[in-house]
């Protein structure tokens, strides 16, 4: 039975949020379309949040005497199927699973062909005149598009519109505060980066950070050629890693988490102004002997910005050591079409206690972080891999 | 020498039956009583025969003035009052709007109404009605709402070789007064930046033009200023005028003493919304009488009709959001 | 009560009428015959919109169309293609209007009896009945002011369009402003399914000239020479100064208000009476019984004109129907002046 948002509504011209006084249903209640569900208070009165829709109350997500903006979800109602689309309401992730699978489908699902027009806009009615600090005027849209900006670019800006809303006219002293400031253009690999990094920001990013120990991996330098650099090696890693278990790289689209078909590992390389990330395509099925020719290929094309068009994107996860800068942890941000990104600070001689000898022991040490995209996976399964992967490295000559 | 409204129309018609042979002007006592107005006082002894008494037929009226248009003449109809033209309705969009469409022939036939509320009219003797004979193609149809624009625009009025509806507003006739009479004029079709400014576009048509740029003058006291638009014609509408307009300001009130349903003031804000969304800062809104009647008592006819104050309150309602 | 006829009938003198009635009745006949086609057209459906049919009206059309002189100025209604054509209208602009072609006066903007060409006097009408009489008066009126003497104009209407404001308001102001105005009343007996009696109730709709201020006329409809005296008296009249004249016939409509209307509401008893007769068939009886005319003669006319209207049907139909993309949308002939804010 899909459930559906009960969302603060718009309670009046210029109303932004409106505290919560009082819960008139309990979870378990049947209630009616239009019922009054929850007293509000704004600035200018008492009002009431009715019930969009018939159905059983599930609960309220909200804490009494707390305030919430207009458009805020403030707990769920479950309705019939049927219930919520004679209402065209959105119930979210269970509605979308509809839309993923197609329309035939979703159609037979419903039970007999359904001949009536399905809307492809969807959701529950919102104010016709929006207001807040998130709302864009038409113009406002337009000018944005005019000079190439995003709402990203508009934080800097205190809005002086009902409700803290942008005018064009705060964006036209904006814009003509930073003219009157020294600028200069940025390269277009700036402007590609920023906006990746944008789009990969819209996704809650977490990070779990843990100790590698890399003895074993310089003792395998020292007798082995080729020399595999701790970044490859960490790749190889993730990699066997990874196709033991391909959950955490997948991608959340929907409801739906996707596979990866094959594990390519990306790597960090960073160019003028930016950064490119070329690809070991099959990262699973090549041992690290196997792979430091063609890594070291990349390093070089990649420098020489020469990397072919098949060379980068299509990579399921990327490392990047930024230890190289002598860096010891960091949080990096996955590209917004990967899930995770393996990052390593600078090796250190760190002291590690050894129990049988009873002393602290000098090692090399690295901090290796897991920065993902926290829809996917959580905590533990974040700190599983991160673990797999310091085990393998313990071991190079099996990788 | 300083004239009024009424008296530039007056000699706007004494032009015409000077410079034109062809120029008479019908409609109810009109003659040597010189009009209810008196807005052809003295014409019928200057020109005599060529101003003529008509009976209370305003469906005869338009016939006779479309015939006259057919033989080559540029008859002037005055109606009493715009409210009476609804008895005239059908000759003035079905005769005389269709006859250049249907039989390539024009008809350049000028439709005086005296048009607009005063204190105490009532609701036969207020209405403006220049959103219906809009509405009908085949007329152009025009609301002065200066002196000089009075004078000019009805002597080219006369000169068209179309319909014309001229909305004289009644408020207006003994009110304004301008000093002397323009030698030129911005040409039917073109608006009038009536103000300039700089927050808040105001587009308005006839004695509403008045009521928003003395909105205009309370809003400057707190810092904003208003740009009022005067359409002048409302059809053929100066969207151009409009639209350069909004691009400065970013927002819209549009304010007409017509009733709302389908009014001028809505199709001002079609046009805007469709061709200069992006222009837009702001929901563009509207202000217009209430979807009443025109109330015969003082009390109820200032609050019918948008004013300066309410005119400044809507504008205020818009610069806040 | 059913309107008796009582009026004197003149005998019709030799000679002097005889060329008269003859091409009277030559456009009667054509018109009639065109009527047929029309008809014949329409249930075949190769006509767009309405078919409206002159029959039972041709003789007091005709008399206004012979009456007036090319100068004059004709306002014809439903039912007037005998007065039409007699009045000087060519017959391709009827046949164009009916059948849609770009070539005619109308130029598909307007069909079937909505058509005219105003600067020959020959008014299009709208369908707002009696709107077209003070056009008529303007016109005449116009002409006295740009001192062209000796007009005469002619407004046509039926018995329904005498319950009309714009009647009313035209005859009054044609009276007071005492123009040489001939208004002609075909009374049918039916305003599409009214009868009379549901249109007015005085005795005599010809009295209605006294509370006018006017002259009124009756006829016999049905009668070609009287309707040709009758009206030659009213237009004669007008022209001399004695301002507006009604002139008001009695006679039957022969067709449905339009060809999809089967008139089946029509009383039978007005075809027993004089009034129901079919004018046409009296004419020709009286051409036959004044020996002006041979049967064959009459035979070969109606053969004639069927091929001429065959040949021009024939013709029209081939001709270019309206483009709309070529059209010039445009209701003013002020071009500068128009706009359109559609999604172009």
């Amino acid at each position: 039975m899909p459930q559906i948002p009960i969302i603060m509504p718009q309670l009046g011209e210029s109303i932004a949020e409106a505290v919560i006084l009082n819960f008139l249903v309990k979870p378990g209640d049947t209630i009616e379309t239009g019922q009054d569900i929850i007293e509000v208070e704004t600035n200018k009165a008492t009002m009431t949040v009715t019930a969009s829709c018939k159905g059983r109350l599930t609960d309220f997500t909200v804490e009494l005497n707390e305030s919430y903006v207009v458009g805020a979800s403030l707990g769920h109602i479950e309705a019939t199927a049927e219930e919520a689309a004679r209402l065209g309401l959105d119930s979210g992730p269970q509605q979308k699973e509809n839309h993923l699978e197609g329309g035939s489908k979703g159609d037979s699902s419903n039970g007999s062909a359904n001949t009536r027009v399905q809307p492809t806009v969807r959701g529950l009615p919102v104010p016709a005149n929006a207001a807040g600090a998130s709302y864009l005027s038409p113009r406002l849209k337009a000018r944005m598009a005019e000079l190439g900006l995003h709402a990203a670019d508009l934080a800097g800006i205190a809005g002086s519109g009902a409700a803290g809303r942008v005018t064009v006219e705060d964006f036209e002293k904006f814009i003509a505060n930073l003219e009157k400031q020294m600028t200069s253009q940025a390269s277009s690999m700036r402007v590609a980066v920023a906006d990746a990094m944008r789009r990969s920001w819209t996704r809650p990013i977490a990070h779990v950070g843990m100790p590698v120990c890399l003895d074993p991996l310089f003792a395998y330098r020292k007798v082995n050629r080729p020399k595999p650099g701790p970044a490859l090696c960490a790749m190889r890693a993730l990699a066997v890693a990874l196709a033991e278990n391909s959950a955490p790289a997948g991608r959340l689209v929907g409801s739906k988490i996707v596979h990866p078909s094959s594990i390519d590992i990306g790597f960090a390389v960073e160019a003028e102004d930016g950064v490119l990330v070329p690809v070991i395509r099959n990262a699973d099925k090549k041992t690290l002997k196997e792979m430091v020719g063609a890594y070291n290929d990349l390093v070089r094309m990649a420098r020489d910005r020469k990397l072919p068009a098949n060379a980068t994107g299509g990579s399921i996860a990327t490392v990047t050591n930024f230890g190289t800068f002598g860096l010891e942890w960091a949080t990096p941000i996955p590209l917004p079409e990967q899930t995770l990104v393996l990052g390593m600070g600078a090796a250190r001689h760190k002291p590690r206690w050894d129990s049988v000898k009873g002393q602290f022991l000098p090692i090399m040490e690295a901090n290796f972080t897991l920065s993902f995209d926290h829809r996917v996976l959580d905590g533990g399964a974040a700190g599983r891999l991160l673990q797999r992967v310091g085990t393998l490295m313990s071991t190079p000559e099996l990788l | 020498m300083s004239l009024t409204y009424l008296e530039a129309i007056r000699e706007a018609q004494a032009h015409a039956l000077r410079e034109d042979p062809r120029v008479f002007i019908y409609g109810q006592d009109v003659g040597s009583f010189g009009g209810a107005f008196k807005a052809t006082k003295n014409l019928s002894k200057e020109f005599p025969g060529r101003v003529l008494d008509a009976p209370i037929s305003e469906d005869a009226i338009v016939g006779l003035a479309v015939g006259a248009a057919i033989e080559g003449l540029r008859p002037i109809v005055e109606m009493q009052f715009a409210d009476f033209s609804t008895v005239g309705f059908n000759q003035i969009v079905n005769q005389a709007a269709t006859l250049f469409w249907r039989t390539n022939l024009p008809c350049p036939i000028t439709v005086r109404l005296p048009c607009g509320g005063t204190a105490g009219s009532g609701p036969f003797h207020s209405q403006t009605m220049e959103a219906i004979y809009a509405h009908y193609p085949g007329v152009i149809v025009l609301t002065p709402a200066t002196v000089e624009d009075a004078y000019s625009m009805l002597i080219e009025a006369v000169a068209l070789d179309d319909p014309v509806v001229f909305c004289e507003h009644k408020f207006l006739y003994y009110h304004l007064k301008a000093d002397k009479l323009p030698n030129e004029a911005l040409p039917i079709g073109k608006a009038r930046i009536a103000r300039e400014g700089r927050d808040l576009t105001v587009v308005t048509y006839s004695a509403m033009v008045h009521e928003a740029l003395a909105a205009a003058t309370e809003l400057s006291a707190d810092g904003w200023e208003i740009e009022v638009v005067d359409l002048r014609s409302v059809k053929p509408l100066d969207t151009d005028t409009v639209m350069a307009s909004v691009a400065r300001t970013g927002r819209l009130l549009c304010v007409g003493e017509a009733w709302p349903w389908g009014g001028v003031t809505a199709e001002i804000i079609a046009r805007v919304a469709s061709e200069g969304y992006d222009l837009l800062d702001a929901p563009p809104q509207r202000l217009n009488a209430k979807d009443t009647p025109v109330p015969f008592h003082p009390n109820l006819w200032t609050a019918h009709r948008p004013t300066a104050r309410s005119v400044a309150e809507a504008a205020r309602k818009i610069l806040r959001t | 009560m059913l309107q008796t006829l009582s009026i004197p009938k003149a005998p019709v003198p030799a000679g002097a009428d005889r060329d008269t009635y003859l091409t009277a009745y030559r456009f009667m006949l054509l018109a009639r015959l065109l009527d047929d086609k029309y008809a014949a057209l329409y249930r075949a459906g190769k006509i767009q919109g309405g078919v409206f049919l002159g029959r039972g009206q041709e003789a007091l059309s005709v008399a206004i169309g012979v009456s007036l002189k090319q100068s004059d100025i004709f306002a014809p209604l439903i039912r007037d293609a005998a007065g039409r054509l007699a009045f000087g209208e060519p017959i391709l602009d009827a046949i164009r209007t009916y059948l849609g072609s770009s070539l005619g006066p109308m130029r598909g903007r307007d069909g079937n009896v909505h058509r005219g060409r105003p600067q020959m006097g020959l008014l299009p009408m709208i369908s707002h009945l009696g709107a077209m009489i003070s056009v008529v008066n303007g016109m005449l009126f116009a002409r006295r002011m740009k001192g062209i003497p000796g007009s005469v104009g002619v407004a046509s209407i039926g018995d329904g369009a005498t319950a009309t404001g714009s009647f009313h308001e035209a005859l009054n102001q044609a009276a007071i402003e005492k123009l040489p105005l001939v208004l002609v009343v075909a009374n049918n007996q039916y305003a599409y399914s009214t009868p009379n009696l549901r249109e007015f109730v005085c005795a005599n709709l010809a009295d209605r000239a006294v509370g006018y201020g006017v002259a009124g006329h009756e006829v016999d409809g049905t009668d070609l020479s009287e309707c040709l005296r009758v009206i030659g008296e009213a237009v004669g009249n007008a022209r001399a100064g004695q301002g507006p004249q009604l002139v008001v016939a009695s006679l039957l409509r022969l067709c449905g208000h339009g060809e999809h209307d089967d008139a089946g509401y029509v009383d039978p008893e007005f075809k027993h009476m004089q009034l129901g007769r079919d004018c046409l068939k009296v004419a020709e009886a009286e051409l036959l019984r004044q020996q002006w005319v041979e049967p064959a003669e009459l035979a070969r006319w109606r053969n004639d004109n069927i091929v001429q209207i065959e040949e021009l049907v024939a013709q029209v139909q081939h001709e270019p129907t309206p483009d709309p993309f070529g059209e010039d949308w445009s209701a003013i002939s002020s071009r500068h002046l128009g706009e359109t804010h559609e999604i172009e």
